[in-house]
């Protein structure tokens, strides 16, 4: 072993106790040193304070999990490490709930400590590290019993003291400084390093769903005492997931360098920079240069909306200069107003934050930006507690007491609103007079409806009006009534209600109805409440938490039993548990009405029943016809996801559908026998198949068949982009067909119009290969004048330079199906449903993490779904810090 | 089917507790008021120019009681990719760009003044903020309500049906308890539980962050008020505003088809905006309502106009859009006239249009300005009046051009703002605004902290 490349803090203060720590450790590093591990960090102790009774967390993770000495006079301090020389306890000021909720969850952990032994007769054993609650219950604890070292571990295979442990080699402790590591794998192999080299190893079963958040993080003793450990301690680090035998070597070779341990705060400074691009510099890239400097245009050959290629125009000068702006091309020509060209320049607040994030590195996110990125809400990720929608409401009822509430609620309850594409967003989920009245009335309906002895049976059989009676079983029933468990002062408040009935006589049942009908109205029923609060960093969210939210997104329904014990007992964090659940939950028909909930607020179906075409122009059209082409495209839904299992995409070109014979007739099918819906297969008719060519969305474009309207609903809802406003002073008057002059022809002047064409070009061929479906998607080969409609054209998919030619609309069909970014598309709108929020910028490296994830999944419903609600976006929540509001 | 459940009881009557008591207002006091007042697709900025004698005709004989602000712009509200209908309506009033569909880029000014006037809330019996209107046009919450919270969401329901706007302000609740003490007693006490658990999540220890915190408090408020009325206030049958009559016109989705306007006569949408106006002005002059918005017809409107429009006895016009149009669906709307407006043209259908929604706002307008309050005021001068639109100039090639010149009139709010004039502000909207609400004693400033504001002190008193 060499000298390591960096010195040590440690030793920098010249107490000789720590000077022998530093030599010995000298001794025993490699030359390079390494940096260290960062991934999965949860909490980090470096000691650097020399003085003073706290202990500082400085893994930037979280809420900081600060320690505090109990008694100082029994150790000492330096810069870089703390001696313990008499009993003492350095206890975290509040519950380590960020480690022991990530460890539920993961079943992983990496326990690491530098440390000196003050001898080898300690034991007990002597705590140097422990997450625990006494001397028989805890989490982890890593000790020192004699020679040896000893880690304890709960599982549901261990005691509740996390015995039996794993025991370092005989022998193998000594009083140098050492570097230990203890891992644990969700399989259950436990390891014991020492130095960066395996110790010893062992399989410690079981899962960690009975880790609790409510226990502290000690050093050097029990959180009772009794069990002290006397020595040095340099460093202490925890982390969420078990580190490789290469990723410990290497935290070994980092050694206890300053440098290396700044590297954590270096790598979370990159994230506030990452942040910072993200929220300031995408929307003014947006905003102001992708109209002429996207993929598509490249006007000067430079293409800022992808990463690869932002920096340096196709000639190989440099447009971006990192860390320089007063070299950069695109500061120089931003800074004196050049460009934009012939649009407004930059503000000079704008132009501030330009130059600031090329001077600090010009650090870059997304592989590629969205064109519409700057009119994304910032607030996008902004924590709304969600209420309930009518659906949802009706669904939990029903899901927790078993009442079909549906006509009542939908009579009573104001219809929810859609914003933003859909009326599940939560910031638009108000309440009014009509709905407090609602959900008083509604409560009432609810448990006269309820046969409530036996809803009382299903959890105490001899359940009565005493207070152990009722208590327990308002704790009980509650959990499942408001998705997690109450707390004392909540049962408390439910049993006044019971109270007050027995004061004016009432009976059991009475009491119960009433106390159901509070709980009906309470806020953790109507809203889906969690917990927002924190330091302003993204927490896991709890076990019921999780439960809620994957129950409402794939059901839109509230957690029943069997996920709310797994939330109880932790086990929902496992892997393979949370797999199992998906499962089960898609294999349930809850699962199917949610994603025809979703087909229907994402195609804006109802939006049918309100139309009204021109009777004259179109004779044909009917309430009837308008519900037959609603009822067509879900059951067009339902086959092509569910029956078939196809992925999302084929939505667009699978060549089946559903008519009624009326709607048949209208598509110019051959009636099939019967009233309803039949299936008809399209195969041989190559103008229908998929979505496109169905008249619930080709009604979109009105009695004009408008190729503009058409042409932004492919942009805007399947290639997920956008345009700008319309330059100065052209005419944006349509202009109407006549003989010899058909849609295409009018759109192809525009898109042939240097001031329209820009725009025009990117969205109306989209909607070439639609020409010969009318306002009401009959389809026809002349228009009303008898000028001949054509079905050929090209489509310029967004981020690409080069259109791709189609000849027919089923060509284009399959050119959309086939589109990655029709893909993406479809995986944005299913998570923006899912998580009942626009999406932003900031979520854009979540969601291509998740579209993969699908894509690799086969790209199916099920298979977005299940990347969905095992992103960061689901199993996480940005919290809001105190200081916020 | 659900008659007599506890639905907003038809035919309720007034409710006996008037809140002018609560109001807690001197005799010669009068409660701070701010209403906002939008119609639909705007004055042209050259229509404007003739003052009284064009299109503003009708506002002529309120002209001592307003001042016309021309030349105010709104260019800050511009949301790149949607036109002036969606992003100038969410403007109005607000003078920031759009959070969302459904969602403002912050507060509308009578929000501010409310919020400065009354941050406990309003006195009880009061509702809160009242937003009324006859619309049809509905694509995005925007183009139609104009009151919003700090947070940018909307600051109450609209009330588009004038029994809805009766309801909300004048209906009582039935509990359900058919007048049985005890079943009342019960009843209490299951409220009493939901009010704690409420009260709790809007505490100290609540966990919920800050948007979601006002959001419950939102929902305590509301039961609150269902609280009062239903357990606290007693009803009498005898007096008060009679239920109006059921609404004959579109609402809800079908007075949207797929964006592509309905068939409508001029008597059939002012006899219902009428009813609305006058509903919406009793609320205030019952002091029920002191802040909130009211709207004559959506941004972007799409209406199929037709009927003859009689002025101060004479015809103006007779609208006939399909036909005059030549053309069905939203090519047929009355939309269109702004679209075709040009400088060099009659524009006689826009002017016609223009002066009709003139005509509707001065009704409303008209209404609160009948009574004369203690100090010898009526209501319309006392309050803080704001009368908007979404741009000033309907073509949608140039959006710096269609948020430029946004027609905007207020009153005197108490002496506190000239009137009888016509003023070129030369300002924009967001300053005009912001002086508009420091006047009325609010210290909230719209727009961003760090932007330089300018004072407009030509439009004080």
């Amino acid at each position: 072993m060499s000298m390591p490349s960096r010195g040590i803090a440690v030793g920098r203060s010249g107490l000789g106790v720590l000077w022998l720590g530093l030599v010995v450790l000298m001794t025993c590093l490699p030359l390079h040193a390494a940096e260290r591990v960062n991934e999965g960090l949860l909490a980090l102790y470096d000691f650097r304070l020399a003085k003073g009774e706290l202990v500082k967390d400085r893994s930037g993770v979280g809420q900081a999990l600060d320690l505090k000495i109990e008694n100082l006079k029994n150790v000492r301090r330096s810069e870089g490490g703390l001696e313990v020389r008499a009993q003492t306890l350095i206890r975290s000021v509040k519950p380590a709930s960020k480690v022991s909720n990530a460890v539920r969850r993961s079943g992983e952990i990496t326990l690491e400590a530098w440390v000196r032994p003050a001898n080898k007769k300690q034991e007990g054993p002597a705590r140097i590290v422990t997450i625990s609650g006494n001397s028989t219950n805890r989490n982890i604890t890593l000790g020192q019993e004699g020679d040896h070292y000893d880690a304890r571990f709960r599982t549901t295979e261990t005691s509740s003291n996390g015995l039996p442990s794993i025991a370092g080699k005989s022998g193998s402790l000594n009083l140098k400084l050492t570097h230990v590591v203890y891992t644990r794998n969700k399989a259950g192999q436990a390891k014991l390093y020492l130095n960066g080299k395996l110790n010893s190893s062992k399989s410690v079963g079981g899962r960690t769903g009975k880790w609790d958040a409510s226990y502290r993080l000690g050093l050097a003793n029990e959180m009772t005492k009794g069990r002290p450990w006397l020595g040095a301690i340099h460093l202490v680090a925890i982390y969420g997931r078990d580190l490789s035998a290469s990723e410990v070597l290497r935290n070994f070779q980092a050694g206890l360098d300053g440098e290396s341990v700044r590297v954590e705060l270096a790598a979370k400074q990159r994230t506030e920079k990452e942040k910072f691009f993200d929220e300031e510099i995408v929307p003014i890239l947006s905003r102001h240069c992708l109209e002429c400097h996207d993929t598509a245009t490249r006007k000067g050959k430079l293409d800022l909306s992808k990463k690869a290629r932002a920096f340096a125009l196709s000639n190989g000068d440099k447009a971006i200069i990192p860390g320089k702006s007063a070299e950069s091309l695109i500061w120089e020509v931003v800074e004196s107003d050049d460009m934009p060209d012939e649009r407004e320049p930059l503000t000079v607040e704008e132009k501030r934050l330009l130059r600031k994030w090329i001077d600090d590195g010009a650090v870059w996110t997304t592989e590629e930006i969205d064109p519409l990125a700057h009119t994304f809400d910032r607030r996008a990720t902004e924590n709304w507690v969600r209420r309930l929608t009518v659906s949802e409401y009706i669904r939990s009822v029903k899901s927790v007491v078993g009442v079909n509430i549906e006509n009542e609620a939908r009579e009573l309850l104001p219809a929810d609103i859609r914003a933003d594409g859909f009326s599940n967003t939560a910031y638009n989920l108000k309440v009014d007079l009509k709905h407090i009245e609602a959900y008083s009335t509604l409560a009432s309906l609810i448990v006269e409806k309820m046969d409530v002895r036996a809803f009382i049976d299903r959890y105490n059989k001899r359940l009565n009006l005493t207070d152990n009676s009722m208590r327990g079983f308002i704790s009980n029933m509650g959990r499942d009534f408001l998705r997690g468990d109450l707390n004392s002062s909540e049962v408390a408040a439910f049993r006044g209600i019971t109270t007050t009935v027995t004061g004016t006589g009432g009976t059991l049942e009475e009491g119960v109805g009433l106390m159901l009908e509070a709980m009906l109205q309470s806020p953790r029923f109507i809203y889906r409440v969690e917990n927002q609060k924190g330091d302003g960093d993204v927490w896991p969210v709890s076990e019921y938490e999780l439960a809620t939210r994957l129950s409402f997104i794939i059901w839109g329904a509230a957690p029943d039993k069997k996920l709310l014990e797994l939330a109880e007992s932790g086990d929902l964090y496992a892997p393979e548990v949370m797999d199992e659940q998906i499962d089960r939950m898609l294999a349930d028909p809850r699962a199917l009405r949610r994603s025809l909930e979703f087909a229907n607020e994402w195609l804006n179906l109802n939006r049918l029943a309100n139309m009204s075409p021109n009777a004259k122009r179109y004779p044909g059209w009917s309430r009837e016809l308008a519900n037959d082409m609603k009822a067509e495209s879900l059951a067009f839904f339902e086959e092509v996801i569910w029956k078939q299992n196809r992925p999302m995409a084929h939505l667009l070109n699978a060549d089946v559908t559903f008519a009624t014979p009326r709607l048949a007739k209208h598509y110019d099918l051959s009636p099939a026998k019967g009233e309803g819906l039949a299936r008809y297969d399209l195969s041989g008719v190559p103008e229908r198949g998929g979505l496109l060519t169905q008249g619930s969305v080709l009604t979109i474009g009105g009695d004009e068949a408008s190729m503009v309207t058409r042409g932004l609903f492919v942009l805007h809802d399947l290639l997920r982009s956008g345009v700008k406003d319309p330059p100065p002073c052209v005419d944006t008057t349509p202009v109407p067909t006549k003989p010899g002059l058909t849609q295409r022809s009018i759109a192809e002047d525009r898109v042939a119009n240097k001031s329209c064409g820009g725009c025009h070009g990117k969205f109306e061929p989209l909607a070439y290969g639609l020409e010969m479906f009318d306002g009401i998607g009959s389809f026809h080969k002349k228009d009303e004048h008898g000028n001949a409609l054509r079905e050929d054209g090209e489509i310029l998919f967004p981020g690409s330079a080069k259109p791709v030619p189609y000849k027919t609309s089923a060509e284009l069909m399959d050119l959309l199906t086939a589109s990655d970014r029709v893909g993406q598309c479809l995986t944005w709108k299913v998570a923006q449903f899912a998580l009942g929020r626009p999406l932003g910028q900031p979520d854009a490296l979540a969601l291509d993490k998740i579209h993969q994830a699908a894509q690799k999944g086969g790209g199916t419903y099920a298979s977005v779904i299940r990347a969905i609600v095992k992103s960061d976006l689901v199993q996480k929540i940005q919290t809001e810090s105190d200081n916020e509001e | 089917m659900l008659k007599g459940l506890g639905g907003i009881t038809v035919g309720l009557p007034l409710l006996e507790e008037m809140a002018f008591s609560a109001a807690g207002t001197a005799a010669k006091d009068v409660p701070v008021r701010a209403f906002n007042v939008f119609f639909g697709l705007g004055i042209p900025a050259p229509l404007q120019k003739e003052g009284y004698e064009g299109v503003l005709e009708p506002l002529k004989p309120l002209r001592e009681k307003l001042l016309i602000m021309r030349d105010v712009d709104q260019v800050r509200c511009d949301v790149s990719g949607i036109n002036a209908h969606f992003d100038g309506a969410t403007g109005s009033f607000t003078a920031m760009p759009a959070g969302g569909e459904a969602k403002a880029g912050g507060p509308s000014i009578d929000q501010v003044v409310r919020q400065a006037h009354h941050p406990d809330g309003l006195p009880p019996g009061m509702v809160p903020t009242l937003i009324g209107g006859t619309y049809f046009r509905r694509s995005r919450v925007g183009r139609y309500l104009h009151s919003y919270n700090q947070d940018g969401t909307v600051a109450g329901t609209m009330q588009e049906k004038p029994r809805d706007l009766f309801d909300r302000v004048f209906g009582a609740v039935d509990a359900g308890t058919g007048g049985d003490a005890r079943k009342l007693r019960l009843k209490r006490s299951v409220l009493d539980s939901v009010v704690d658990q409420y009260k709790f999540y809007t505490g100290a220890n609540s966990p919920l962050g800050s948007a979601s915190k006002n959001r419950v408090a939102e929902h305590l408020e509301r039961i609150r008020e269902y609280e009062l009325r239903a357990f606290e206030m007693k009803h009498r049958k005898d007096k008060g505003p009679k239920l109006p009559p059921r609404s004959e016109l579109l609402h809800g989705g079908q007075a949207d088809p797929g964006g592509q306007g309905i068939d409508i006569t001029l008597e059939e949408l002012t006899t219902e905006w009428h009813l609305m106006a006058d509903l919406y002005a009793l609320s205030v002059q019952m002091d029920r309502v002191r802040f909130g918005s009211i709207t004559f017809l959506a941004a972007g409107e799409r209406i199929r106009l037709v009927g003859d429009y009689d002025y101060d006895g004479r015809k103006i016009f007779e609208f006939n859009d399909p036909k005059q149009l030549n053309a069905s669906g939203d090519q047929g709307c009355s939309h269109e006239w702004w679209h075709k407006f040009s400088e060099k043209k009659k524009n006689e259908q826009l002017r016609a249009h223009a002066h009709m929604k003139m005509r509707e706002v001065a009704y409303f307008l008209n209404r609160l300005d009948s009574e004369k309050e203690a100090n010898g005021r009526s209501i319309l001068e006392n309050s803080m009046i704001t009368i908007s639109t979404e741009s000033g100039d309907g073509r949608h090639n140039d959006s710096k051009r269609e948020l430029s010149g946004v027609f905007h009139a207020i009153t005197g709010a108490n002496g506190r703002f000239k009137t009888g004039e016509i003023m070129d502000v030369g300002a924009e909207g967001i300053d005009v605004y912001n002086t508009m609400v420091g006047a009325m004693g609010a210290k909230h400033r719209l727009g961003p902290a760090k932007r330089d504001r300018q004072h407009i002190s030509s439009i004080l008193a």
